[in-house]
Protein backbone atom coordinates (compact mmCIF):
# COMPACT_ATOMS: atom_id res chain seq x y z
CA UNK A 1 0.00 0.00 0.00
CA UNK A 2 2.86 2.38 0.86
CA UNK A 3 4.46 1.40 -2.19
CA UNK A 4 1.88 2.30 -4.65
CA UNK A 5 1.25 5.86 -2.82
CA UNK A 6 4.84 6.48 -2.89
CA UNK A 7 5.05 5.32 -6.90
CA UNK A 8 1.64 7.56 -7.73
CA UNK A 9 3.58 10.38 -6.03
CA UNK A 10 6.83 9.75 -7.78
CA UNK A 11 4.64 9.51 -11.13
CA UNK A 12 3.05 12.96 -9.91
CA UNK A 13 6.24 14.37 -8.93
CA UNK A 14 7.84 13.48 -12.54
CA UNK A 15 4.60 14.74 -14.71
CA UNK A 16 5.21 18.34 -12.82
CA UNK A 17 8.62 18.35 -13.22
CA UNK A 18 8.15 17.74 -17.00
CA UNK A 19 5.93 20.40 -16.97
CA UNK A 20 7.83 22.82 -15.03
CA UNK A 21 10.56 22.26 -18.13
CA UNK A 22 7.87 22.80 -20.57
CA UNK A 23 7.57 25.80 -18.63
CA UNK A 24 10.91 26.82 -19.34
CA UNK A 25 11.39 26.13 -22.66
CA UNK A 26 7.95 28.47 -23.76
CA UNK A 27 9.20 30.94 -21.32
CA UNK A 28 12.95 30.83 -22.43
CA UNK A 29 11.63 31.55 -26.32
CA UNK A 30 9.17 34.07 -24.78
CA UNK A 31 12.61 35.74 -23.42
CA UNK A 32 14.36 35.54 -26.82
CA UNK A 33 11.14 36.90 -28.76
CA UNK A 34 11.65 39.92 -26.53
CA UNK A 35 15.08 40.38 -26.56
CA UNK A 36 15.18 39.92 -30.65
CA UNK A 37 12.18 42.26 -30.81
CA UNK A 38 14.06 44.93 -28.74
CA UNK A 39 17.11 44.16 -30.69
CA UNK A 40 15.37 44.47 -34.01
CA UNK A 41 14.43 48.25 -32.45
CA UNK A 42 17.74 48.85 -31.61
CA UNK A 43 19.04 48.35 -35.14
CA UNK A 44 16.36 50.46 -36.51
CA UNK A 45 17.60 53.23 -33.94
CA UNK A 46 20.90 52.60 -35.33
CA UNK A 47 22.22 52.89 -31.54
CA UNK A 48 25.96 51.04 -32.03
CA UNK A 49 26.25 46.96 -32.04
CA UNK A 50 27.89 45.44 -28.94
CA UNK A 51 27.31 41.76 -28.00
CA UNK A 52 26.49 42.80 -24.60
CA UNK A 53 23.63 44.89 -25.03
CA UNK A 54 20.96 43.89 -22.52
CA UNK A 55 18.40 42.89 -25.21
CA UNK A 56 21.61 40.36 -26.27
CA UNK A 57 21.64 39.09 -22.62
CA UNK A 58 17.84 38.62 -22.39
CA UNK A 59 18.12 36.47 -25.34
CA UNK A 60 20.93 34.38 -24.07
CA UNK A 61 19.07 33.98 -21.17
CA UNK A 62 16.11 32.75 -22.90
CA UNK A 63 18.28 30.18 -24.83
CA UNK A 64 19.92 29.17 -21.44
CA UNK A 65 16.25 28.67 -19.66
CA UNK A 66 14.97 27.34 -22.59
CA UNK A 67 17.86 24.68 -22.71
CA UNK A 68 17.74 24.19 -19.20
CA UNK A 69 13.60 23.22 -19.73
CA UNK A 70 14.26 20.92 -22.57
CA UNK A 71 16.93 19.16 -20.77
CA UNK A 72 14.47 18.12 -17.35
CA UNK A 73 11.90 17.62 -19.86
CA UNK A 74 14.49 14.90 -21.42
CA UNK A 75 15.66 13.68 -18.59
CA UNK A 76 12.35 13.07 -16.16
CA UNK A 77 10.50 11.99 -19.80
CA UNK A 78 10.78 7.96 -19.08
CA UNK A 79 9.68 8.54 -15.64
CA UNK A 80 6.51 9.27 -16.49
CA UNK A 81 3.34 7.70 -16.47
CA UNK A 82 2.03 9.24 -19.81
CA UNK A 83 5.14 8.97 -22.34
CA UNK A 84 3.14 8.41 -25.16
CA UNK A 85 0.65 11.77 -25.22
CA UNK A 86 3.91 13.89 -24.26
CA UNK A 87 6.46 12.39 -26.67
CA UNK A 88 5.79 14.35 -29.61
CA UNK A 89 6.36 17.56 -26.85
CA UNK A 90 9.67 16.31 -26.40
CA UNK A 91 10.81 15.30 -29.56
CA UNK A 92 9.72 18.62 -30.94
CA UNK A 93 11.57 20.63 -27.77
CA UNK A 94 14.81 18.50 -28.50
CA UNK A 95 15.17 19.07 -32.31
CA UNK A 96 14.07 22.90 -31.87
CA UNK A 97 17.05 23.31 -28.91
CA UNK A 98 19.38 21.88 -31.30
CA UNK A 99 18.23 23.98 -34.06
CA UNK A 100 18.19 27.00 -32.37
CA UNK A 101 21.65 26.55 -30.82
CA UNK A 102 22.76 25.88 -34.10
CA UNK A 103 22.64 29.25 -34.83
CA UNK A 104 25.55 30.15 -32.85
CA UNK A 105 28.50 28.59 -34.67
CA UNK A 106 26.22 29.39 -38.31
CA UNK A 107 26.04 33.02 -37.07
CA UNK A 108 30.18 33.09 -36.38
CA UNK A 109 31.14 31.56 -39.52
CA UNK A 110 28.39 33.97 -41.11
CA UNK A 111 29.84 37.17 -39.47
CA UNK A 112 33.41 35.69 -40.39
CA UNK A 113 32.99 35.80 -43.75
CA UNK A 114 30.17 38.13 -44.85
CA UNK A 115 30.02 40.82 -41.95
CA UNK A 116 26.74 42.21 -40.44
CA UNK A 117 23.67 40.02 -41.27
CA UNK A 118 20.64 41.38 -42.21
CA UNK A 119 16.83 39.98 -40.94
CA UNK A 120 16.82 37.42 -43.44
CA UNK A 121 20.39 35.10 -43.28
CA UNK A 122 20.45 31.60 -42.21
CA UNK A 123 21.67 31.63 -38.87
CA UNK A 124 18.76 34.51 -38.27
CA UNK A 125 16.50 31.70 -40.01
CA UNK A 126 17.98 28.89 -37.90
CA UNK A 127 17.28 30.72 -34.70
CA UNK A 128 13.77 31.40 -35.58
CA UNK A 129 12.97 27.84 -36.87
CA UNK A 130 14.52 26.78 -33.39
CA UNK A 131 11.90 28.83 -31.49
CA UNK A 132 8.79 27.88 -32.91
CA UNK A 133 9.53 24.59 -32.70
CA UNK A 134 11.37 24.47 -29.49
CA UNK A 135 7.89 26.66 -28.70
CA UNK A 136 5.41 24.17 -29.77
CA UNK A 137 7.14 21.35 -28.55
CA UNK A 138 6.82 23.99 -24.66
CA UNK A 139 3.09 24.63 -25.63
CA UNK A 140 2.21 21.12 -26.65
CA UNK A 141 3.41 19.64 -23.13
CA UNK A 142 1.77 22.84 -21.48
CA UNK A 143 -1.85 21.97 -23.20
CA UNK A 144 -1.43 18.32 -22.10
CA UNK A 145 -1.10 19.22 -19.21
CA UNK A 146 -3.95 21.61 -18.73
CA UNK A 147 -6.56 19.02 -20.70
CA UNK A 148 -5.41 15.84 -18.18
CA UNK A 149 -5.31 18.66 -14.93
CA UNK A 150 -8.33 20.71 -15.52
CA UNK A 151 -7.44 22.92 -12.97
CA UNK A 152 -8.28 26.90 -12.89
CA UNK A 153 -4.93 27.91 -13.14
CA UNK A 154 -3.71 25.59 -15.59
CA UNK A 155 -5.76 28.08 -18.28
CA UNK A 156 -3.06 30.49 -18.26
CA UNK A 157 -0.31 27.31 -19.17
CA UNK A 158 -2.16 28.18 -22.70
CA UNK A 159 -1.51 31.68 -22.71
CA UNK A 160 2.44 30.55 -21.78
CA UNK A 161 2.44 28.58 -24.29
CA UNK A 162 0.63 30.12 -27.37
CA UNK A 163 2.39 33.62 -26.73
CA UNK A 164 6.05 32.73 -27.67
CA UNK A 165 4.92 30.83 -30.69
CA UNK A 166 3.09 34.13 -32.02
CA UNK A 167 5.69 35.98 -31.50
CA UNK A 168 8.46 33.43 -32.92
CA UNK A 169 6.06 33.17 -35.84
CA UNK A 170 5.85 36.83 -36.40
CA UNK A 171 9.43 36.73 -36.15
CA UNK A 172 9.68 34.38 -39.52
CA UNK A 173 6.57 36.37 -41.13
CA UNK A 174 8.86 39.61 -40.69
CA UNK A 175 11.97 38.21 -41.85
CA UNK A 176 10.18 37.15 -45.03
CA UNK A 177 8.06 40.80 -45.64
CA UNK A 178 10.37 43.19 -44.24
CA UNK A 179 12.81 45.14 -46.28
CA UNK A 180 15.69 44.99 -43.41
CA UNK A 181 18.51 42.36 -45.11
CA UNK A 182 20.65 44.35 -47.94
CA UNK A 183 23.98 43.94 -46.18
CA UNK A 184 27.24 44.67 -48.30
CA UNK A 185 27.20 41.06 -49.24
CA UNK A 186 24.12 39.86 -50.11
CA UNK A 187 20.56 41.35 -50.77
CA UNK A 188 18.36 39.32 -49.14
CA UNK A 189 15.57 41.98 -49.33
CA UNK A 190 12.26 39.97 -50.56
CA UNK A 191 10.71 41.15 -53.80
CA UNK A 192 8.57 44.29 -52.50
CA UNK A 193 5.23 43.11 -53.70
CA UNK A 194 5.68 38.85 -52.78
CA UNK A 195 6.57 40.74 -49.80
CA UNK A 196 3.21 42.86 -49.26
CA UNK A 197 1.25 39.39 -50.32
CA UNK A 198 3.60 37.39 -47.69
CA UNK A 199 2.56 39.93 -44.63
CA UNK A 200 -1.50 40.65 -45.96
CA UNK A 201 -2.04 37.01 -45.74
CA UNK A 202 0.25 35.46 -42.96
CA UNK A 203 0.31 37.84 -40.22
CA UNK A 204 -3.96 37.79 -40.09
CA UNK A 205 -3.91 34.10 -40.41
CA UNK A 206 -1.31 33.85 -37.35
CA UNK A 207 -3.54 36.47 -35.30
CA UNK A 208 -6.29 34.61 -36.24
CA UNK A 209 -5.05 30.82 -35.91
CA UNK A 210 -3.50 31.84 -32.03
CA UNK A 211 -5.95 33.47 -30.66
CA UNK A 212 -8.62 31.30 -31.39
CA UNK A 213 -6.86 28.37 -30.49
CA UNK A 214 -6.13 30.03 -27.49
CA UNK A 215 -10.41 30.21 -27.27
CA UNK A 216 -10.82 26.54 -28.17
CA UNK A 217 -8.37 25.21 -25.97
CA UNK A 218 -9.86 27.10 -22.85
CA UNK A 219 -13.08 26.31 -23.95
CA UNK A 220 -14.34 29.95 -25.02
CA UNK A 221 -13.64 31.06 -21.57
CA UNK A 222 -14.36 34.68 -21.95
CA UNK A 223 -10.53 37.01 -20.65
CA UNK A 224 -8.30 34.39 -22.68
CA UNK A 225 -8.18 36.20 -26.32
CA UNK A 226 -8.00 39.58 -24.73
CA UNK A 227 -5.27 38.58 -22.07
CA UNK A 228 -2.69 36.61 -25.21
CA UNK A 229 -3.41 39.46 -27.01
CA UNK A 230 -3.03 42.25 -24.35
CA UNK A 231 0.40 39.97 -23.36
CA UNK A 232 1.31 41.02 -27.19
CA UNK A 233 0.46 44.24 -27.11
CA UNK A 234 2.50 45.11 -24.18
CA UNK A 235 5.60 43.33 -25.31
CA UNK A 236 5.62 45.36 -29.09
CA UNK A 237 4.84 47.96 -27.34
CA UNK A 238 7.78 48.12 -24.77
CA UNK A 239 10.21 46.98 -27.22
CA UNK A 240 9.31 48.02 -30.41
CA UNK A 241 7.59 51.82 -29.73
CA UNK A 242 8.68 53.25 -26.20
CA UNK A 243 12.50 52.73 -27.01
CA UNK A 244 11.67 55.14 -30.34
CA UNK A 245 11.93 58.70 -28.63
CA UNK A 246 9.92 60.11 -32.01
CA UNK A 247 7.23 58.04 -31.47
CA UNK A 248 6.52 56.79 -27.58
CA UNK A 249 3.11 59.22 -27.61
CA UNK A 250 2.25 56.58 -30.27
CA UNK A 251 1.41 54.50 -28.08
CA UNK A 252 -1.86 55.63 -26.82
CA UNK A 253 -2.53 54.37 -30.63
CA UNK A 254 -1.37 51.18 -29.87
CA UNK A 255 -3.16 50.41 -26.44
CA UNK A 256 -6.88 51.14 -28.72
CA UNK A 257 -5.74 47.61 -30.33
CA UNK A 258 -7.44 45.69 -27.15
CA UNK A 259 -10.42 46.99 -27.99
CA UNK A 260 -11.09 44.26 -30.69
CA UNK A 261 -9.64 41.57 -28.81
CA UNK A 262 -11.91 42.55 -26.15
CA UNK A 263 -14.88 42.49 -28.94
CA UNK A 264 -13.85 39.09 -30.47
CA UNK A 265 -13.20 37.80 -27.04
CA UNK A 266 -17.23 38.85 -25.92
CA UNK A 267 -18.37 37.82 -29.44
CA UNK A 268 -16.68 34.62 -29.17
CA UNK A 269 -17.64 33.74 -25.47
CA UNK A 270 -21.13 35.15 -24.84
CA UNK A 271 -22.75 34.88 -29.20
CA UNK A 272 -24.66 31.70 -28.88
CA UNK A 273 -24.00 31.08 -32.55
CA UNK A 274 -22.30 27.87 -34.81
CA UNK A 275 -20.09 30.49 -36.26
CA UNK A 276 -19.49 32.84 -33.85
CA UNK A 277 -15.47 32.18 -33.72
CA UNK A 278 -15.14 33.22 -37.64
CA UNK A 279 -16.72 36.44 -36.77
CA UNK A 280 -13.77 37.11 -34.29
CA UNK A 281 -11.23 35.38 -36.26
CA UNK A 282 -12.35 37.97 -39.43
CA UNK A 283 -12.85 40.72 -36.49
CA UNK A 284 -9.39 40.04 -35.33
CA UNK A 285 -7.61 39.68 -39.12
CA UNK A 286 -8.31 43.01 -40.29
CA UNK A 287 -6.74 44.41 -37.81
CA UNK A 288 -3.27 42.90 -38.63
CA UNK A 289 -1.67 46.63 -39.21
CA UNK A 290 -2.70 47.93 -36.58
CA UNK A 291 -1.19 44.94 -34.68
CA UNK A 292 1.64 45.12 -36.09
CA UNK A 293 2.62 49.06 -35.59
CA UNK A 294 5.53 49.97 -36.27
CA UNK A 295 7.24 47.92 -38.71
CA UNK A 296 4.96 46.93 -40.82
CA UNK A 297 4.63 50.26 -42.51
CA UNK A 298 8.36 49.43 -44.29
CA UNK A 299 6.26 46.40 -46.39
CA UNK A 300 3.86 48.63 -47.09
CA UNK A 301 5.62 51.26 -47.90
CA UNK A 302 8.04 50.04 -50.55
CA UNK A 303 5.40 49.29 -52.69
CA UNK A 304 2.50 52.35 -52.13
CA UNK A 305 4.52 55.14 -51.19
CA UNK A 306 8.65 54.40 -51.75
CA UNK A 307 9.48 57.20 -49.04
CA UNK A 308 12.91 57.22 -47.51
CA UNK A 309 12.36 56.02 -43.79
CA UNK A 310 14.65 57.08 -40.85
CA UNK A 311 13.33 56.05 -37.66
CA UNK A 312 12.18 59.11 -36.32
CA UNK A 313 9.64 59.14 -39.76
CA UNK A 314 8.63 55.46 -39.07
CA UNK A 315 4.92 56.75 -37.57
CA UNK A 316 4.69 59.40 -39.88
CA UNK A 317 4.77 56.97 -43.07
CA UNK A 318 3.07 54.58 -41.04
CA UNK A 319 0.18 56.92 -40.49
CA UNK A 320 0.18 58.47 -43.96
CA UNK A 321 -0.76 54.77 -45.15
CA UNK A 322 -3.24 53.27 -42.47
CA UNK A 323 -6.59 54.10 -44.55
CA UNK A 324 -5.41 53.06 -47.78
CA UNK A 325 -3.67 49.57 -46.18
CA UNK A 326 -6.41 49.21 -43.83
CA UNK A 327 -9.37 49.28 -47.58
CA UNK A 328 -6.81 47.46 -49.37
CA UNK A 329 -5.99 44.63 -47.24
CA UNK A 330 -9.74 44.20 -46.15
CA UNK A 331 -11.26 41.17 -47.50
CA UNK A 332 -7.83 38.93 -48.18
CA UNK A 333 -7.19 39.78 -44.30
CA UNK A 334 -10.55 38.94 -43.18
CA UNK A 335 -10.57 35.34 -45.86
CA UNK A 336 -6.64 34.63 -44.30
CA UNK A 337 -8.00 35.03 -40.62
CA UNK A 338 -10.72 32.57 -41.73
CA UNK A 339 -8.44 30.15 -42.53
CA UNK A 340 -6.18 30.67 -39.31
CA UNK A 341 -9.69 29.85 -37.69
CA UNK A 342 -10.23 26.60 -39.46
CA UNK A 343 -6.82 25.48 -39.12
CA UNK A 344 -6.79 25.93 -35.59
CA UNK A 345 -10.06 23.40 -35.14
CA UNK A 346 -7.87 21.14 -36.74
CA UNK A 347 -4.55 21.90 -34.60
CA UNK A 348 -6.14 21.92 -31.07
CA UNK A 349 -7.94 18.62 -31.60
CA UNK A 350 -4.71 17.14 -32.69
CA UNK A 351 -3.18 18.56 -29.65
CA UNK A 352 -6.25 17.89 -27.00
CA UNK A 353 -6.03 13.91 -28.69
CA UNK B 1 -33.65 39.27 -29.96
CA UNK B 2 -31.31 38.41 -26.81
CA UNK B 3 -29.15 36.27 -28.67
CA UNK B 4 -27.72 39.00 -30.91
CA UNK B 5 -27.11 41.32 -27.84
CA UNK B 6 -23.27 40.24 -27.89
CA UNK B 7 -22.98 41.29 -31.52
CA UNK B 8 -24.59 44.54 -30.87
CA UNK B 9 -22.33 45.20 -27.86
CA UNK B 10 -19.04 44.04 -30.12
CA UNK B 11 -20.09 46.33 -32.91
CA UNK B 12 -20.33 49.40 -30.80
CA UNK B 13 -16.83 48.31 -30.13
CA UNK B 14 -15.32 48.23 -33.41
CA UNK B 15 -17.22 51.24 -34.38
CA UNK B 16 -15.76 53.19 -32.04
CA UNK B 17 -11.88 50.98 -32.55
CA UNK B 18 -12.29 51.80 -36.08
CA UNK B 19 -13.33 55.59 -36.07
CA UNK B 20 -10.09 56.10 -33.33
CA UNK B 21 -7.75 53.92 -35.69
CA UNK B 22 -9.08 55.75 -39.03
CA UNK B 23 -9.84 58.51 -38.27
CA UNK B 24 -9.02 60.19 -35.37
CA UNK B 25 -5.33 59.13 -34.30
CA UNK B 26 -4.02 59.66 -37.94
CA UNK B 27 -4.50 63.02 -38.44
CA UNK B 28 -3.44 63.75 -34.64
CA UNK B 29 0.01 62.19 -35.28
CA UNK B 30 0.08 63.30 -38.73
CA UNK B 31 -0.06 67.13 -37.80
CA UNK B 32 2.85 66.77 -35.24
CA UNK B 33 6.11 68.61 -36.43
CA UNK B 34 8.20 66.32 -37.94
CA UNK B 35 11.93 66.75 -36.17
CA UNK B 36 14.54 69.16 -37.87
CA UNK B 37 17.69 68.62 -37.03
CA UNK B 38 20.61 71.27 -38.04
CA UNK B 39 24.11 70.20 -37.80
CA UNK B 40 27.28 72.84 -37.00
CA UNK B 41 30.54 72.36 -38.46
CA UNK B 42 34.02 74.46 -37.06
CA UNK B 43 37.03 73.19 -38.46
CA UNK B 44 40.74 74.62 -37.56
CA UNK B 45 43.46 74.07 -38.53
CA UNK B 46 46.84 75.79 -36.35
CA UNK B 47 48.93 75.90 -39.95
CA UNK B 48 47.73 77.00 -43.52
CA UNK B 49 51.33 76.30 -44.75
CA UNK B 50 54.13 73.88 -43.91
CA UNK B 51 57.02 72.14 -45.77
CA UNK B 52 57.14 68.77 -47.40
CA UNK B 53 57.48 66.17 -44.75
CA UNK B 54 55.87 67.84 -41.91
CA UNK B 55 52.55 67.20 -40.83
CA UNK B 56 49.03 69.51 -39.68
CA UNK B 57 46.35 68.79 -37.62
CA UNK B 58 43.00 69.07 -38.66
CA UNK B 59 40.42 69.21 -36.04
CA UNK B 60 36.56 69.23 -36.64
CA UNK B 61 33.63 70.08 -34.18
CA UNK B 62 30.31 69.40 -35.26
CA UNK B 63 27.08 69.47 -33.74
CA UNK B 64 23.41 69.30 -33.88
CA UNK B 65 22.14 72.58 -33.06
CA UNK B 66 18.18 71.55 -34.01
CA UNK B 67 15.78 68.94 -32.90
CA UNK B 68 16.72 65.65 -32.12
CA UNK B 69 17.92 63.50 -35.18
CA UNK B 70 18.75 60.16 -36.31
CA UNK B 71 21.91 60.21 -37.66
CA UNK B 72 24.62 62.39 -38.19
CA UNK B 73 27.10 62.24 -40.42
CA UNK B 74 30.22 63.84 -41.10
CA UNK B 75 32.55 63.28 -44.27
CA UNK B 76 35.73 64.06 -44.84
CA UNK B 77 36.96 64.22 -48.61
CA UNK B 78 40.69 64.07 -50.14
CA UNK B 79 40.33 65.58 -53.46
CA UNK B 80 44.23 64.62 -53.91
CA UNK B 81 43.95 61.03 -53.00
CA UNK B 82 42.32 57.63 -54.35
CA UNK B 83 42.79 56.10 -50.76
CA UNK B 84 43.36 56.77 -47.32
CA UNK B 85 47.02 55.76 -46.93
CA UNK B 86 49.15 56.17 -43.84
CA UNK B 87 49.20 60.13 -44.49
CA UNK B 88 46.06 60.55 -42.51
CA UNK B 89 45.90 59.16 -39.02
CA UNK B 90 42.89 59.26 -36.49
CA UNK B 91 44.10 61.20 -33.60
CA UNK B 92 40.63 61.64 -31.94
CA UNK B 93 37.17 60.73 -32.02
CA UNK B 94 33.87 60.83 -30.17
CA UNK B 95 31.39 60.15 -32.42
CA UNK B 96 29.96 56.38 -31.23
CA UNK B 97 30.26 54.62 -34.37
CA UNK B 98 33.72 53.48 -36.26
CA UNK B 99 34.91 55.82 -39.14
CA UNK B 100 35.40 54.24 -42.18
CA UNK B 101 37.62 55.20 -44.78
CA UNK B 102 35.90 55.01 -48.48
CA UNK B 103 38.11 54.69 -51.88
CA UNK B 104 37.44 55.83 -54.97
CA UNK B 105 35.41 54.39 -57.03
CA UNK B 106 32.95 53.45 -54.27
CA UNK B 107 29.09 53.92 -53.94
CA UNK B 108 28.35 56.67 -52.10
CA UNK B 109 25.08 58.54 -51.22
CA UNK B 110 24.40 61.02 -52.87
CA UNK B 111 21.67 64.07 -52.64
CA UNK B 112 21.27 64.04 -49.32
CA UNK B 113 19.50 60.65 -49.91
CA UNK B 114 20.96 58.65 -47.03
CA UNK B 115 22.30 55.82 -49.17
CA UNK B 116 19.11 55.64 -50.94
CA UNK B 117 20.33 57.06 -54.31
CA UNK B 118 24.31 56.22 -54.95
CA UNK B 119 27.24 57.25 -57.40
CA UNK B 120 30.71 56.08 -57.55
CA UNK B 121 33.03 58.41 -55.27
CA UNK B 122 35.72 60.17 -57.21
CA UNK B 123 38.23 60.21 -54.64
CA UNK B 124 38.62 58.93 -51.16
CA UNK B 125 36.26 60.01 -48.15
CA UNK B 126 36.32 59.48 -44.38
CA UNK B 127 32.64 58.90 -43.30
CA UNK B 128 32.07 58.64 -39.95
CA UNK B 129 28.46 58.64 -38.17
CA UNK B 130 26.59 59.35 -34.59
CA UNK B 131 23.59 57.31 -34.28
CA UNK B 132 21.04 58.84 -33.18
CA UNK B 133 21.87 62.48 -32.85
CA UNK B 134 19.97 64.13 -29.91
CA UNK B 135 19.90 67.59 -29.38
CA UNK B 136 22.99 70.00 -28.98
CA UNK B 137 24.93 66.68 -29.24
CA UNK B 138 28.38 67.77 -30.17
CA UNK B 139 31.07 65.78 -31.66
CA UNK B 140 35.08 65.71 -32.39
CA UNK B 141 37.01 64.05 -34.57
CA UNK B 142 40.55 65.05 -35.33
CA UNK B 143 43.23 63.85 -38.12
CA UNK B 144 47.12 64.07 -38.45
CA UNK B 145 48.00 63.92 -42.27
CA UNK B 146 51.10 64.64 -43.36
CA UNK B 147 51.33 64.72 -47.17
CA UNK B 148 53.23 62.83 -49.59
CA UNK B 149 53.61 65.73 -52.54
CA UNK B 150 54.13 69.34 -52.61
CA UNK B 151 51.53 72.30 -53.52
CA UNK B 152 47.96 72.89 -52.44
CA UNK B 153 46.32 70.37 -50.24
CA UNK B 154 42.73 70.59 -50.41
CA UNK B 155 40.07 69.13 -47.78
CA UNK B 156 36.60 69.08 -48.21
CA UNK B 157 34.53 69.09 -45.00
CA UNK B 158 30.72 68.76 -44.75
CA UNK B 159 27.98 67.28 -42.13
CA UNK B 160 24.20 65.61 -42.81
CA UNK B 161 21.69 65.21 -40.50
CA UNK B 162 19.13 62.54 -41.16
CA UNK B 163 16.04 63.28 -41.49
CA UNK B 164 16.84 65.39 -44.24
CA UNK B 165 14.09 67.88 -44.35
CA UNK B 166 15.28 70.55 -45.72
CA UNK B 167 18.23 73.02 -46.29
CA UNK B 168 19.12 73.18 -42.70
CA UNK B 169 19.26 69.54 -42.73
CA UNK B 170 22.62 69.67 -43.94
CA UNK B 171 26.10 72.08 -43.15
CA UNK B 172 27.53 74.32 -45.52
CA UNK B 173 24.09 75.00 -46.96
CA UNK B 174 26.18 76.77 -50.24
CA UNK B 175 29.19 76.74 -51.82
CA UNK B 176 30.89 74.03 -53.69
CA UNK B 177 28.95 70.82 -54.98
CA UNK B 178 31.26 67.80 -54.64
CA UNK B 179 30.36 64.96 -57.13
CA UNK B 180 27.47 63.70 -54.95
CA UNK B 181 25.71 66.71 -55.61
CA UNK B 182 26.22 67.68 -51.94
CA UNK B 183 27.64 71.11 -50.81
CA UNK B 184 30.91 71.09 -48.83
CA UNK B 185 33.32 73.36 -46.94
CA UNK B 186 36.65 73.66 -48.84
CA UNK B 187 39.91 73.46 -46.45
CA UNK B 188 43.11 73.83 -47.73
CA UNK B 189 47.29 73.80 -46.42
CA UNK B 190 50.06 74.81 -48.96
CA UNK B 191 52.80 72.38 -48.55
CA UNK B 192 56.32 73.62 -49.47
CA UNK B 193 58.80 71.31 -50.88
Amino acid sequence: MIHMELESNLIKKSRLIFLSGNLMMSLGILFVTVGGSWDITNHVLNKPESFESVPHGVMYSGVALALIGTAISFLIWHKIEDKKSLKISLKLGVIGIAVLLSAGPIDFIWHSNFGLDGLLSPPHMSLIIGMILTSVGGMIGLVRYHVLSHSKISKFLIVIGLLPIWLASSGLISSLSLPFSNTGFFNFNPEPVSALIVATLCYPFLISLILISSSRLSKNKFGIITLIGGLFLAIYGTTAILPNFAMSDTILFYSTNLIPLVAADYIISKLNYKHAKYIGAGLLGSTFYMFYYPYIMYTYNEVLLGKLVSPSLIYSIYFELIVQVFFITLIPAVLAAFAGCYFSKHVCEKIEA
Amino acid sequence: MKKYFPIVIASVFVGVYLVLSLGVFPPLYLSKDLPSPQPYLEVKIPNNSISLGESFDLNIFSKNIGDYGDIHILSIGFPSLEKITDEVKVINSNFNHQYNFIEKNTLVGSNYSAGDHKVESQYALIEIMNRPSPPNGSYDFQLLITPKNAGLYEIYVKVIEIPHTGELSHFPQQGLLDPQGEYVSVYSVMVNR
